[in-house]
């Protein structure tokens, strides 16, 4: 009797794991979908393939229509049961999905995981869109589009990153002002990549990751630009008030009233309107350089 | 049968508390132990209850050592009532009492268990407040309490002889006249049965009424022992405590008053 | 240490209403279980089950995901506070809770040491579920070594004194995780972030079973020191004097309550109130003797936990709120209701 409980425990630690995860594979069944990561929603709009959509997760919020769909929560914090409930055939997310046990009893009930690694720059974008067409089985309409909407911008943005990166201007990233300091992206993070893409430099190479500031170090970074996330000023107050914080009234960005909130996701989603964000931007940066 | 203590010395810190003292405490006998304050009697007292070790000397209790007896076998010959605890939970009196019920391990013991509770709440004159709550009384009804357990662990059927002994370390404190006067009573009865008592009081009447024997302490130092009577007559009191006191002594009354 | 067995299986400590009340308790536990495994966001009737018309994967949700999870659940809010009442009687204080004694902290910090380092040395996928818990248990146990090498030394020192190790122990393990935290990078902080507020997803039946072993027999080990439990309220001298060996008293009550605790975090993540509470609730309704106390903590916060577990499922489905936060938003105003209703008495 111990004997076939000891096989038993045995074969589900073994089952435990799973069989696999895919990355850019397509995959047995696409139609119902549903999506751990806003930019991958972007870009199933963006493919026109929206109608796969069954359910979204917490960063997904653009376009509005998404508002529909419902929520699976936060991506690191995962229902198992609530995610199978709708009956998905696929979930694609980015590698940040969680908990592990969590993915681990949704692969063995048979619904497959594809999870995207994620690359900060254009060419991850462009990568990003031929991956997910690639899973849903329309690889030739994601190239054909990227061809066409995408690409030119591409071109573009990096025609402007040239012009910028001669230029010397430096940008800071906030993520929020919740804890009494900034907290602001150093090397490595998405802002980082977001930074990097539009030529410019970012204010803050001297760490990794994201990591609170003091008053000292970002009056010697003195950066040009400050981003910050809508979520983040509007936590804080207003851009009025960013511009009088006791750390940042001293730099160039406060005093030339340089301070830009935006959607989070179109800076850092890293889906098509990461590089739209990322040709507007460039193009202000230029502009006001040679005001 | 007795509870025998040979030369305890006690120190603390480099102070000497007790010094090379000997003190024996016979069945059905009452020892008491007198003395000024910081003299050491609650230090004697937890020495021979097993709280504390001595030094150096040696307790035995029915001629074994104590330090071969287990903390359940001195349970079963000995209880005591010294300083008591603030009690955190809401336990009624009935449940305080209980605590001092010890498993024997016979059944006929664990039947009798009812009737020696109402017996005990009944001697000290608590069992009207079996069901209060133990916080609520005040702090000679708590005293009165203690007792009952104290008493409650002791209890053995009428017919048993197994040696047994009580300790208490200021009983009556707290307690109004008459309450005092009924616990002494008590105490008398359980001496009566058998019962080896050893009392720490600081009301020299009540000493001198009750006991059988009583052993002075000053400075750790033993400086008298032996019958109420011969104690008095020794005329060693007013030194001790280190006032004028008057002593009358009659037939079987004793009285001491300060001048 | 036999004293007073024979007496439990008496019902001496336990009255007439305390052992119905009980059973009433139990009743509720049995109840909730069964709400629980009725309800979760996967829609399907619970007699599909019983006469084998569900299909393969309302199976494999109903014993793969929701049942482990609920079990779970229920040995946690037991372990918690069972472990809180036995700390409370041990430090004789009411305010006592299974963190006091470091060993969450100490989990806490095991944890948090894989999830900031772990991505690094272990691949993502293979024995990552193994992983955490394990990390955990080795904390907790440090801990409890920590508490045994340092109480042992000073063996008649008093429950005051464990009492501060535990302190120093936690305030250690916070520095630990508060760096942590600040090197970690933004992934690892939010996997840090919500594993300190609980949850029991994920939970599979590998990982279960050993849990199961671990918490009900520390609950066994505990039952035959109940009585003492009660006598050393009058104190340690006292207790000592009436019988009670009260060095071992202490570590079979730290020990059991380590041991069970420790794998309850490792499991489950930080969950609190329930071993602060749950004690002084059961306490409310029927007295305060520990055989009482204790396994009415045990079925009690068992049921509050798989309750809060299933509010946890179902509240903002299909997402989940960490369990954590319900404790909290529940625990925390009962609390000072429970302060209010003592002060008044």
């Amino acid at each position: 009797m111990f004997k076939s409980f000891l096989k038993v425990y045995l074969v589900s630690i073994l089952v435990m794991f799973p069989s696999f995860l895919l990355t850019c594979e397509l995959a047995s069944n696409p139609s119902r979908i549903t999506v751990a990561g806003g930019s991958i929603t972007e870009i199933l709009y963006f493919l026109n393939e929206e109608d796969k959509i069954i359910a979204i997760d917490v960063t997904s919020n653009y376009p509005k229509d998404v508002k529909k769909y419902p929520s699976i929560g936060y991506v690191r914090n995962l229902s198992a049961e609530g995610i199978l409930s709708l009956n998905p055939t696929l979930i694609i997310g980015e590698d940040d999905m969680g908990p592990q046990n969590v993915i681990n009893q949704i692969n063995r009930t048979g619904v497959e995981i594809n999870i995207l690694t994620e690359k900060h720059s254009s060419e991850g974008i462009i990568e990003k869109i031929q991956c997910i067409g690639e899973i849903i089985g329309r690889k030739d309409k994601a190239n054909h589009l990227i061809k066409h909407k995408i690409l030119p911008k591409k071109i573009e943005l990096d025609e402007l990153s040239q012009l910028l990166k001669d230029l010397d201007i430096k940008v800071m990233f906030i993520l929020n002002m919740d804890s009494g300091s900034p907290i602001v992206g150093g090397r490595e993070t998405s802002a980082d990549g977001f930074i990097e893409m539009m030529g410019v430099k970012n204010a803050f190479n001297s760490f990794e990751g994201w990591k609170p500031v003091g008053i000292e170090s970002i009056i010697k970074a003195s950066p040009d630009y400050i981003l910050i996330s809508n979520r983040g000023a509007h936590s804080f107050g207003n851009i009025e008030m960013l511009n009088n914080h006791h750390a940042i009234k001293h730099t160039p960005a406060a005093k030339n009233n340089n301070i830009i909130a935006l959607d989070g996701m179109e800076m850092l989603g890293f889906g098509p309107r990461t590089i739209n964000t990322a040709l507007k931007l460039s193009n202000k940066f230029l502009n006001n350089h040679n005001e | 049968m007795s509870i025998k203590s040979e030369n305890i010395n006690l120190s603390y810190n480099n102070e000497e508390i007790l010094k090379n003292l000997s003190l024996e405490i016979k069945q059905g006998e009452i020892v008491t132990l007198l003395g000024p304050n910081g003299a050491g009697k609650s230090s004697l007292l937890n020495i021979i209850s097993g709280d504390t070790d001595a030094n150096s000397g040696l307790v035995y209790y029915n001629n074994k050592d104590i330090n071969k007896l287990t903390i359940q076998e001195r349970a079963f010959i000995r209880s005591v009532m010294a300083q008591s605890q603030p009690i955190v939970f809401d336990f009624n009196v009935r449940e305080i009492v209980e605590m001092g019920w010890l498993d024997r391990g016979n059944i006929k013991h664990a039947n009798q268990f009812d009737r020696a509770i109402k017996m005990i709440l009944n001697d000290c004159d608590i069992a009207s407040l079996e069901f209060r709550k133990f916080n609520t009384l005040s702090g000679g009804e708590q005293r009165r309490v203690h007792f009952a357990r104290t008493l409650l662990q002791l209890w053995r059927e009428s017919k048993s002889d197994e040696p047994r002994y009580l300790m208490l370390d200021e009983p009556t404190a707290n307690l109004d006249l008459s309450h005092q006067v009924k616990m002494m009573k008590l105490i008398k009865k359980l001496s009566n049965e058998g019962v080896g008592i050893l009392l720490i009081l600081h009301d020299l009447n009540l000493a001198f009424k009750y006991s059988d024997k009583i052993a002075i302490l000053k400075n750790g130092n033993m400086v008298s022992y032996g019958k109420p009577k011969d104690i008095v007559l020794s005329n060693i009191l007013d030194d001790v405590y280190e006032l004028p006191l008057n002593v009358q002594l009659s037939e079987n009354r004793i009285i001491i008053n300060y001048v | 240490m036999s004293n007073n067995i024979s007496f439990i299986f008496n019902s001496k400590y336990l009255s007439k209403s305390q052992s119905a009340l009980l059973i009433i308790i139990f009743i509720i536990l049995i109840g909730s279980l069964l709400f629980a495994f009725s309800f979760g966001s996967y829609n399907f009737s619970i007699l599909s089950l019983i006469d084998g018309s569900n299909s393969l994967i309302e199976n494999t949700v109903f014993y793969e995901i929701r049942v482990p999870r609920v079990i779970l659940a229920g040995l946690v809010g037991a372990s918690l506070a069972v472990s809180g009442s036995c700390l409370q009687g041990l430090f004789r204080n009411p305010l006592a809770d299974p963190g006091l004694i470091g060993v969450s902290a100490g989990a806490a910090l095991g944890a948090s040491l894989i999830i900031v380092f772990g991505s690094s040395i272990a691949s993502k996928f293979i024995l990552s579920t193994f992983l955490l818990p394990l990390f955990a248990c080795l904390g907790s146990a440090v801990v409890i070594m920590l508490l045994f090498l340092l109480t042992k030394g000073f063996g008649h020192q008093g429950v005051t004194y464990m009492l501060l190790v535990g302190i120093a122990i936690n305030a250690i393990a916070s520095v630990g995780i508060g760096i942590l935290t600040f090197i970690s990078s933004d992934s690892e902080l939010r996997s840090l972030t919500f594993w300190t507020m609980g949850s029991f997803g994920g939970v599979t039946w590998p990982l279960l079973i050993p849990a199961i072993i671990i918490i009900l027999f520390s609950f066994i080990f505990l039952i035959p020191v109940l009585r003492n439990l009660d006598i050393l309220q009058l104190g340690e001298s006292e207790a000592k004097r009436l019988g009670v060996n009260v060095q071992k008293l202490k570590y079979r009550i730290i020990i059991t309550s380590a041991t069970s605790v420790g794998a309850s975090v490792a499991l489950s993540g930080m969950i609190g109130f329930i071993g602060l509470v749950v004690p002084h609730l059961v306490r409310l309704l029927g007295g305060v003797n520990h055989t009482y106390v204790v396994i009415g903590s045990a079925l009690m916060g068992s049921s509050l936990m798989i309750f809060a577990d299933l509010l946890s499922r179902i509240l903002i489905q299909p997402a989940e709120l960490p369990v954590g936060l319900i404790t909290s938003a529940i625990g925390s105003p009962f609390f000072l209701w429970l302060i209010f209703r003592i002060n008044k008495i």
